[in-house]
Formats: structure tokens, C-alpha cells, sequence
């Protein structure tokens, strides 16, 4: 094909899209709507994924030890922890480190001047991680027999976040997929409406077009430039309303998963070239698709 | 397709289908639902002929021509042109035969979203006409049916005659080797219509073989022409030099 031939091509599906602008704002608007659809519930589930992933990581187990209990027990008792499977690492924290600890706490001055280096009633403890987060409560059942040496175990709080956390991936998972497959559905079954309905506006002239000699390509060209126009124009507008969306939702996430939020702008700033190409890959490949499948029955002229 | 229309076949030698009729309708009839349009047509045009179609309105004159560019298809017979049976041609071939006839429609069938340069330019087009090409041959047909001040009109803002001119002009910008003209001076005013007329008088000298459906008496008789008349789907007379009879 002809480099003329193409450019001639490319100027007839612009003018067209031009020329039938209300309805070709309107397929580019349930297009927007579909590729939103889509990419929220994508991203959503990703952030939930990643968030899981990063909460899982920074859940530990504190275990302090009364002050009378001597340093070479909780070593024995560190040694023992790292032998054990679903442990991944144990860290010991002895008073002076406890004290750097509480010095970075977000608490008042005055508080923190309670504690100095000659009076730290702040205990020694053990830190430790487990693979797989739900795997601490062996550990703290290993703890049972060493009760009388143990002040606090610092485990209970976290169970909530975990239980927290496993509810919203599940939720997400399997209803969400329902939900933007239902949505998918039903924003293709308008689009494919709306360009059908551009394309029956002008059924007599794709007619026309065949009885003076153009093949069924020539005439279908204009209505692929057009169908990747959708695409292009509602990718983004889509790509632009999600952004203002996070924009909305990320501190409403903050605050429902407290000091482990993802942060939902930083992860749009870093994927946004991916975020915006699938947007884009999906809406022209809906578009066009739509289109050549209108397009289709009025070829047979 | 490539020799359909040509003096030479693909390799070169005068083609063996020159010799016979350029179109030739053999029994054909062609029903609507239960209207009888064309009952069992036999006709014979050859290369380089002018022929006027005339009869009263309802005759057929525009089912035999939507037959020749395979808008329709006959119910019965066989339609030929250049020796090719076109009812066989398969769906992909249609564009090639289309290219090569110029047809005058009797409702215009001029593109509403173009204007009227853009709408003659079209036939190109579809040809894989260059841009050079296009921009050489466009005005000048345009200015020789009249237009030039019109150029940049949609149809829509056209009066009837001068859509009747546009569709014109379409057919005669690829310089088809059969033209066909379904009533193309039916909105036309006297002296317009005696132009358009000399035009397709000077195109037939020059080669092409024209086809001009007609009601119009004073043209038929002028023309001193074959005239072919038809009623109610069958061709009643066949004259050269022929007059408007009925
Ligand atoms: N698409 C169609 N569907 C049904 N009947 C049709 C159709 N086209 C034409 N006819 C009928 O076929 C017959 C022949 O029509 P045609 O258009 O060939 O007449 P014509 O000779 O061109 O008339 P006119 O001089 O008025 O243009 C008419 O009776 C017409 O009503
Ligand atoms: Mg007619």
C-alpha cells in the first residue's frame, strides 16, 4: 500500500470521528468508563498483593524478658529459636538499643526524658520473624514453656491487621474479578452499541463507497483510524481520572490499614507508562474490534 | 481482472474477447419479491457504442444498469461483459469491475460528508490514484460539468442538477472504458442538459461505450443514436438510428 494511500486514509478516519462527534464522545466516554473498570480493580488488586507482601514482612514477634533473667538464657533461647523452620531471622535487643528505640518513638519530650541511660526500666527482648506471619503462633506456643522469664509478648496486636489483611485480599479477589468482568461485559456491549450506531448512520454510505469501486479494506480503514481513536482519546482520559482518583483514595487507604499504608501515588508514579499502555493496548483493541464487527454487514454490497 | 476491460491480455496479445460484444444480457429476468423487474432481457452492446435506454418510468432502465455493476444480482440469465460471466465474480473481484465503469446514478449517490471535490476525488481514490493524479484531474472535470464555483459545497447546500453534475463528474474522472448514465439530465434545465449531453458525445468518440437511460424525447431523437426501449421488464424495440417511440 502506498504511503499517499495511508495518509489519505489516516485524514478520512479523523474527519469521520470529527464529523460524528457526539456519538464518537459518547462511545469514547463508556470506553473511559470500561478502561477505569478495569485498571481499578487491576491496580487494586496489585496494591493489595503488594500491600499484603509488605505488612507480612514487617509483622514480628516482641518477646521481653523480666530484668532478673540472665543475658546467656535468652541467647540459649535465640540459638533455639533459630532452629526452627518457619522462623526467618531473630534479633536481640539489649537495654541501650531499647533505649535508641524509645528515643525515636513519636511521644512527647517530657516522656522520653523518663528514661535515661542510668534508670532504663525498658526491658530486653527478642524480635523475631517468621516466613510466613501466621507461622508466630508456633512460635509463641514455644514460648509457653518459658512464661515465668517472659514480662510481655507483643503478638496479639498484630493478629488483627493479619486477619485485616487476609479479608480484604480475599474480598478482592474473588468478587472483585466478578465485578469488573460484569462491568467489562456490559461496557463493550454499549460501545459495541454506540459505533454501531455511528456505523447505521452511515450504512448508505459505505454503500455508495462500494458501488464506486472500493474494496471492502478501503472502506473498512476509516473505521479501524476510528476505533483506535476511542481507544487512544478514552486511555487517556481514563489514565487522567484514575490519577485524580488516587489522588482521592490513597489517604483513605492510609487510614484503614493505619502505619503500613502503600502508598497509592508513589506505586502510580512509578508504574504509570505501564498503567497508561495497557489502557491503551485494551481500549484500541476494544475499539477496533467494535468497529470492523459494525462494520461488517454493510460490506456485502 | 486485470483484462477486463484492456486491448491486451497478460501476455500481450490483443485479447480474444475484443472481438465479441462488450456486454451481453442472455434471458435474463429479475424479480423483487413478487415484482417482475426484467422478464428473460437479451442485448447485445458492443465497444464503443452509444445506446440510449428509453421507456416509461417503471420499465426496468435501472434494474438493467444496477445489474451491470453487480448492485444487484440477476434472479435468472447470464449478464457477460467483456466475455466474463459477472455473476461469478467472487465478492473480492466486484471493486476491479466497479473501477472500470463510470456510472451516473439516477439518486446521485453522492457522499454526504464530503464535498464536492472530495466526492469526485473518491473514484480515484479507490483506484490508488496518486495525489499528483488527483490534483490534475479533479478541477478539470469539475470545471468541465460547471462546478468550480461549487467546489467546496457539501450536497447537501447543492441543488438538484447540481448533484445530478457531481455524480457526473464522478463517473467521468477515472476515465471508465463504459459509462453509465441513469437519467443524467433528469434535473437538468434545456441548455444544461444539451451540455451534458455534447460531453457524453465526446467521451463516446473518444472510445467509451456509453449507456444513457432516458424519458427525455428531444434528447433520444436528437441524438440519432441506437435507441433501445423497454415496458413493464422487456426490451419491445431495438433500433439504430433510432427515435423515441413511445
Ligand atoms: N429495490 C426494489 N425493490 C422492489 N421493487 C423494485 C426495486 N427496485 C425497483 N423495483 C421495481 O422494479 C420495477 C423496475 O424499476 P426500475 O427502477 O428499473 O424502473 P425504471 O425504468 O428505472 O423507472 P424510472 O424511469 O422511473 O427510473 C419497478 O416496478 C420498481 O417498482
Ligand atoms: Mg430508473
Amino acid at each position: 500500500m502506498k504511503i499517499v494511500t495511508l495518509e489519505r486514509i489516516l485524514k478520512l478516519g479523523l474527519t469521520n470521528f470529527w464529523r460524528n462527534r457526539w456519538l464518537s464522545l459518547a462511545a469514547t466516554f463508556v470506553m473511559t468508563i470500561t478502561l477505569l473498570t478495569i485498571s481499578i480493580f487491576t491496580i487494586l488488586n496489585l496494591v493489595i498483593q503488594a500491600t499484603s507482601e509488605s505488612v507480612k514482612s514487617k509483622i514480628d514477634m516482641t518477646v521481653s524478658f523480666y530484668d532478673n533473667v540472665e543475658e546467656e538464657k535468652i541467647q540459649s533461647l535465640e540459638t533455639a529459636l533459630a532452629t526452627m523452620a518457619v522462623v526467618k531471622s531473630t534479633h536481640y535487643i539489649d537495654k541501650d538499643e531499647a533505649l535508641s528505640i524509645w528515643q525515636t518513638l513519636p511521644i512527647k519530650d517530657r516522656t522520653k526524658q523518663l528514661v535515661t541511660k542510668d534508670s532504663n526500666p525498658l526491658p530486653r527482648s527478642l524480635q523475631i520473624k517468621a516466613y510466613n506471619p501466621e507461622d508466630l503462633s508456633k512460635v509463641a506456643e514455644f514460648f509457653d514453656n518459658y512464661k515465668p522469664l517472659i514480662s510481655r509478648i507483643s503478638y496479639e496486636n498484630n493478629k488483627d491487621i493479619i486477619q485485616r489483611l487476609i479479608n480484604i485480599t480475599k474480598f478482592i479477589k474473588q468478587i472483585g474479578w466478578i465485578i469488573s468482568l460484569i462491568f467489562i461485559t456490559i461496557s463493550v456491549l454499549i460501545i459495541l452499541n454506540t459505533i454501531r450506531l455511528t456505523i447505521f448512520t452511515r450504512k448508505d454510505e459505505i454503500e455508495i463507497m462500494k458501488l464506486v469501486g472500493a474494496s471492502d479494506f478501503f472502506v473498512r480503514i476509516p473505521f479501524i483510524i476510528e476505533g483506535a481513536l476511542y481507544g487512544i482519546l478514552a486511555s487517556i482520559l481514563s489514565t487522567f481520572l484514575l490519577y485524580l482518583a488516587i489522588h482521592f483514595i490513597s489517604p483513605m487507604v492510609s487510614s484503614y490499614l493505619g502505619t503500613v499504608a502503600f502508598d497509592l501515588n508513589l506505586f502510580f508514579g512509578l508504574n504509570f507508562w505501564r498503567i497508561f499502555l495497557l489502557q491503551l493496548g485494551a481500549g484500541s483493541f476494544i475499539g477496533i474490534a467494535c468497529s470492523l464487527f459494525s462494520a461488517h454487514r454493510y460490506l456485502k454490497v | 481482472m486485470k483484462f477486463f476491460f484492456d486491448k491486451k491480455n497478460e501476455n500481450g496479445e490483443p485479447n480474444k474477447e475484443q472481438e465479441g460484444p462488450l456486454i451481453e444480457f442472455n434471458e435474463v429476468s429479475k424479480k423483487y419479491g413478487q415484482i417482475i423487474a426484467l422478464y428473460k432481457v437479451n442485448l447485445k452492446i458492443k465497444r464503443g457504442e452509444f445506446v440510449c435506454l428509453v421507456g416509461p418510468s417503471g420499465a426496468g432502465k435501472s434494474t438493467v444498469l444496477r445489474l451491470l455493476i453487480r448492485e444487484e444480482k440477476p434472479t435468472k440469465g447470464h449478464i457477460a461483459i467483456a466475455g466474463r460471466d459477472i455473476n461469478r465474480l467472487r465478492h473480492k473481484e466486484l471493486p476491479f469491475l466497479r473501477r472500470k465503469i463510470g456510472m451516473v446514478f439516477q439518486d446521485y449517490k453522492l457522499l454526504p460528508n464530503k464535498n464536492v471535490c472530495e466526492n469526485v476525488a473518491y473514484a480515484l481514490e479507490v483506484c490508488d490514484a496518486t495525489k499528483g493524479e488527483i490534483a490534475h484531474k479533479v478541477p478539470k472535470i469539475i470545471e468541465l460539468v460547471g462546478l468550480a464555483e461549487r467546489t467546496n459545497s457539501y450536497p447537501k447546500e447543492l441543488s438538484g442538477g447540481e448533484e445530478q453534475r457531481v455524480s457526473i463528474a464522478r463517473a467521468l474522472v477515472h476515465a471508465p472504458r463504459l459509462l453509465i448514465a441513469d437519467e443524467p439530465t433528469g434535473n437538468l434545465d434545456h441548455d444544461n442538459a444539451r451540455e451534458i449531453v455534447q460531453l457524453l458525445l465526446k467521451i463516446n468518440q473518444a472510445g467509451t461505450t456509453v449507456i444513457l437511460a432516458t424519458h427525455n424525447r428531444d434528447i433520444v431523437n436528437n441524438l440519432r443514436k441506437r435507441v433501445v426501449t423497454m415496458r413493464e421488464g422487456k426490451i419491445i424495440s431495438d433500433q439504430m438510428q433510432g427515435k423515441y417511440i413511445i
